[in-house]
């Protein structure tokens, strides 16, 4: 039986406001539980909510990025379930007026670009925390403790449509999605400390079907490793399940990182009927024209429009892929670098390889402020000339991350520029012919591997200055070869 | 001089002119409460000490003049599901019994700064669902007119209080005529301010869109003199509502409506009467009076018994026994809970949680809450139809007096028809005022519901002090302490 799947994906991020969603809590990044906390977002009786005009900025933003159109009448609903960890026991969310709709976001897998159509960008409150001790499940623990830092956080949640084909897909998916949150300013997009959430909806038909399988809902995956591995285990699963004549159950699964296994959640939070309905504490939102138009006009450069600024330099799909994801000073480097040298593959290699290998190598997270984007075009050109090795190459940049200096100071210090002066790369080539008539004898006779160790004797007794192409070159010349 | 049947001007009055203090005020609080609640039960508690220390500072800033407004030193009392820091709030409910408010609900802010006396905080129906307050956790409250009779709901605590005169006046909560059904069966004023206009922040939400804070008193200048206080703007509440008064014409230039749907079956002649005797005196006056009628009122109770549970359904889901409150243990978190929700919460709440629970449930949503929410806004634009031709809208407050306790305690639906009248204002968000008229052959009080379009409160106040003088009505209820 030929299978497909189909992935949906919902993803939480939560946004980097100065205040919680409905009230004026700071939020504050701290290990210590129960300190950021007012009536409101503890949901003391008589507390009321007051919407924060920033998230909702945050989220339209979003939402304008992703090419979604804008609910200009919209309006905040009460999802009803309980558990612990929320303390309204409703979480004040958006239901059938979210504030975007319809919108999509272009991804690269393979060299080539996809779309990944968005259902809806709408506001949440973030709940509290739990850790159930003695089992990771509510049901089964011995106690739970709670932690509401976390509660009132706003959150933008974004739900794809069911059109993901893999984990792949999905992975690149989160990666843009990640990028354009911080490339929009509203989240720090860190993924190990939850600032993105994500939650996939799977299912699996046959090919040639129309319609789409039952669907599996997956939570609890916190890396874009459990996603991608949590997909693929879970795409694994139904298909054998479908090959053997099972059927599917509509259900939320739990992956297990651990065991790397998804697991049925078969309790009470799996089956709730929500009872959607109009939050009455809070007046209908009437997002203006002049409030969208001002958003509009403000929106920064975004992650496609960045890779398509690569891609005119020349930068395969795939390298500007990877560049719009890198940091902001390192995209602006290459530009510089680039503008510079002319040559994108070399400013691309020598950023994403040499200079972010020598970063990584030395612990260093950023550049030291003398070092001028110049410096790199400067090591690029001189390779490019044939002035210096490759090797010197790295050399130069090894140092000058180290100390203030130029590269010119560094080649001449250390003598790293090649002697390219044909007259006397000539003068030395014939000095070493003379005195290796028996290796010349030998080349002539068909020995070709014996050229290498002409060109190292060259090289050598020249203290490595001579450009080896140049002396290659000056050799055959000579023999005739 | 009986200082406890003074008005609040009439007692700043004194304080100003040194004939008497705050603390003399305070005393004679003190010992009233001291006997009617024992008759009574209008206080769940009474803030004695601190408040002997406040009568003080009272009594010291008028000796130095700096006596801060007319409400300073006097005592007010708080219906019990209104936060004051660091004092229970309650709410009648076991389910709180223990809970310590630890901030002030901006009501109470706002009577600080006018450095309000809080005898204490009063009985009310267990989160203000009832209209008698027989289901209140903590025993019932009984009508200072004759004791065998309820006092009337939500706020019966309140009413019982003001009557009884244990306080100057009360801060009640209406959500489908707490305030004004309970002031009708005490005899007293009691005013429903227009939705918005009084922050809830800090009110113990039964029904978010229909509750309202506002004030039971013995004279429409004290009922004045507290919204004054403790209405406007609040960024804390979102609900809150930012513009300016709308004045109403006065007299001659005024058309007044009397209500048709309200002056049918199921009101009582007795209620009609006082009706009628509040539109003679407006003729005399040279009023315009026409008959209007409003066919959606109706429907009022059936709308709102699903709006209201919906609302509440959603409202008393935080109290769960895990952050404050009750906590009855269980196995597990959810079996921890159900147990304190089923222990903590009476028969009445239950009753109005599983209805609004249902109410939203998936596939009934449409047919019950949905159409609840439709036929409200048309009731809206019928009142906006109506108020392009009237001024103010007249009917009884409650259908019957007061009704002996126990009565209805049994006949859920009996209980809520006594909300006929006061539940449209609610519905449309309209400033209501109930006035006290006269006694029934019971010897029970009765009273008059004058409704006007939103933002009018302050024209209503005026209009209702006026019929307040014509109708001479002043008296004090002495049955409870016989």
């Amino acid at each position: 039986m030929n299978l497909k799947p189909t992935i949906g994906i919902e993803t939480h991020i939560e946004l980097n406001t100065n205040t919680k969603m409905f009230c004026r809590c700071r939020v504050v990044d701290t290990e210590e539980p129960n300190v950021n906390l007012c009536p409101t977002c503890l949901g003391l009786p008589g507390a009321l909510p007051v919407p924060n005009e920033k998230a909702i900025r945050y989220i339209t933003l979003l939402a304008l990025a992703t090419g979604c159109s804008i609910t200009k009448k919209g309006m905040f609903h009460r999802k009803n379930y309980f558990y612990p960890d929320l303390p309204k026991n409703y979480q004040i969310s958006q239901f059938d007026l979210p504030v975007g709709e319809n919108g999509n976001l272009e991804i690269v897998i393979d060299n080539e670009k996809d779309y990944v159509e968005i259902e809806r960008v709408h506001m949440e409150e973030d709940t509290g925390k739990s850790s159930h001790e003695g089992s990771g499940r509510i049901d089964s623990a011995t106690s739970t403790s709670l932690d509401f830092n976390r509660s009132g956080i706003p959150l933008v949640e974004i739900v794809t449509k069911p059109v993901i084909k893999s984990s792949k897909e999905a992975v690149a998916y989160i990666e843009e999605l990640r990028q354009l949150a911080i490339e929009l300013e509203i989240s720090e997009g860190k993924l190990e400390k939850g600032n993105l959430r994500f939650d996939a909806n799977i299912s699996v038909a046959p090919s040639e079907s129309n319609e789409l399988g039952t669907k599996v809902e997956i939570k609890n995956m916190n890396s874009l490793r459990s996603l991608e591995r949590a997909i693929d285990f879970e795409i694994k699963r139904q298909s054998s399940a479908l090959e053997n004549g099972d059927i599917i159950i509509q259900e939320t699964r739990h992956w297990d990182e651990s065991k790397e296994t998804t697991t049925s959640m078969r309790s009470k939070e799996g089956s709730a009927d929500y009872r959607y309905f109009s939050d009455p504490d809070i007046p209908n939102m009437v997002l203006t024209d002049e409030f969208i138009n001002q958003i509009k006009e403000n929106l920064p450069s975004l992650p496609h429009e960045n890779r398509n600024k690569l891609t005119e330099t020349g930068l395969g799909l795939s390298d500007s892929n990877v560049l719009s994801k890198s940091e902001k000073w390192i995209f602006e480097l290459y530009f510089e670098v680039f503008n510079n040298t002319k040559d994108s593959k070399a400013s691309f290699n020598w950023i994403t390889g040499e200079l972010q290998g020598q970063m990584r190598k030395l612990e260093i997270k950023s550049l030291p402020n003398w070092f001028s984007p110049n410096f790199l075009s400067d090591v690029i050109k001189l390779i490019d000339e044939n002035k210096i090795s490759f090797t010197s190459g790295k050399v130069i940049l090894e140092e000058l991350i180290q100390m203030d200096t130029t590269p010119d100071e560094i080649a001449k210090r250390l003598d790293l520029y090649q002697e390219n002066d044909e007259v006397a790369i000539s003068k030395i080539v014939n000095e070493i012919i003379d005195n290796n008539q028996d290796i010349v004898e030998r080349i002539k006779n068909g020995e070709d591997k014996l050229v290498g160790f002409m060109v190292g004797q060259i090289i050598k007794s020249s203290g490595g200055s001579i450009n080896p192409g140049m002396a290659k070159e000056i050799l055959s010349k000579e023999l005739n070869l | 001089m009986e200082l406890l049947n003074l008005s609040i001007r009439e007692l700043n009055k004194l304080f100003i002119t040194k004939k008497t203090k705050p603390s003399e005020l305070y005393s004679e609080i003190f010992n009233r409460s001291a006997s009617s609640e024992a008759a009574l039960h209008a206080h769940l508690s009474l803030f004695e000490e601190t408040n002997l220390v406040k009568a003080k500072k009272s009594d010291e800033r008028f000796s130095k003049s700096e006596n801060v407004g007319l409400l300073d030193g006097i005592p007010l009392a708080i219906k019990d599901n209104i936060n004051i820091k660091d004092e229970k709030t309650t709410c009648s409910s076991k389910m709180l019994s223990n809970f310590v408010s630890p901030y002030n609900a901006t009501v109470i802010s706002k009577l600080d700064t006018e450095q309000t006396i809080y005898t204490g905080k009063t009985n009310l129906d267990e989160f203000a669902m009832g209209s008698s307050t027989e289901n209140s956790a903590f025993g019932l409250t009984r009508n200072p007119w004759n004791t065998d009779y309820v006092p009337g709901g939500s706020s019966g605590g309140s009413a019982a209080s003001v009557a009884s005169r244990s306080s100057i006046a009360a801060l009640g909560s209406d959500t489908g005529g707490s305030i004004r059904q309970p002031a009708s069966f005490c005899g007293l004023v009691g005013f429903k301010p227009t939705y918005g206009s009084v922050s809830r922040y800090g009110l113990v939400a039964f029904a978010s869109s229909l509750d309202q804070i506002g004030p039971i008193s013995k004279s429409v200048d004290d009922a004045r003199i507290v919204y004054s206080a403790i209405s406007g703007h609040d960024s804390l509440d979102s609900t809150s509502i930012n513009y300016e008064q709308i004045e109403l014409p006065f007299e001659k230039n005024a058309t007044i409506g009397i209500v048709k749907e309200l002056m049918e079956d199921g009101i009582s002649e007795e209620s009609k009467k006082e009706v009628e005797k509040v539109i003679d005196i407006l003729k005399l006056k040279g009023y315009n009076i026409k008959e209007v009628s409003l066919p959606l009122i109706k429907l009022s109770i059936s709308i709102y018994y699903l709006i209201a549970p919906a609302e509440c359904s959603a409202n008393l889901a935080r109290f769960d026994g895990v952050r404050y409150g009750l906590r009855v243990d269980g196995k597990t978190s959810y079996e921890m809970m159900e147990n304190t929700r089923a222990e903590g919460f009476g028969n009445e709440v239950k009753r109005r949680i599983l209805l609004g629970t249902y109410a939203l449930s998936a596939g009934y949503y449409d047919e019950y809450y949905g159409k609840a929410l439709r036929a409200r806004k048309k009731m809206v634009d019928e009142f906006s139809t109506i108020f392009k031709e009237c001024d103010y809208l007249i009917s009884p407050t409650t259908p019957t007096e007061a009704f002996k306790a126990g009565e209805k305690t049994n006949n859920p639906l009996e209980m809520y028809m006594s909300d006929l009248c006061t539940i449209p204002a609610n519905l449309a968000g309209l400033p209501a005022i109930s006035i006290p008229t006269g006694l029934s052959s019971n010897n029970l009080p009765l009273g008059v519901q004058i409704m006007s379009k939103p933002l009018t409160d302050n024209s209503l106040l005026d209009f209702s002090e006026m019929l307040e003088k014509e109708l001479e009505f002043y008296s004090t209820p002495e049955g409870w302490s016989k």
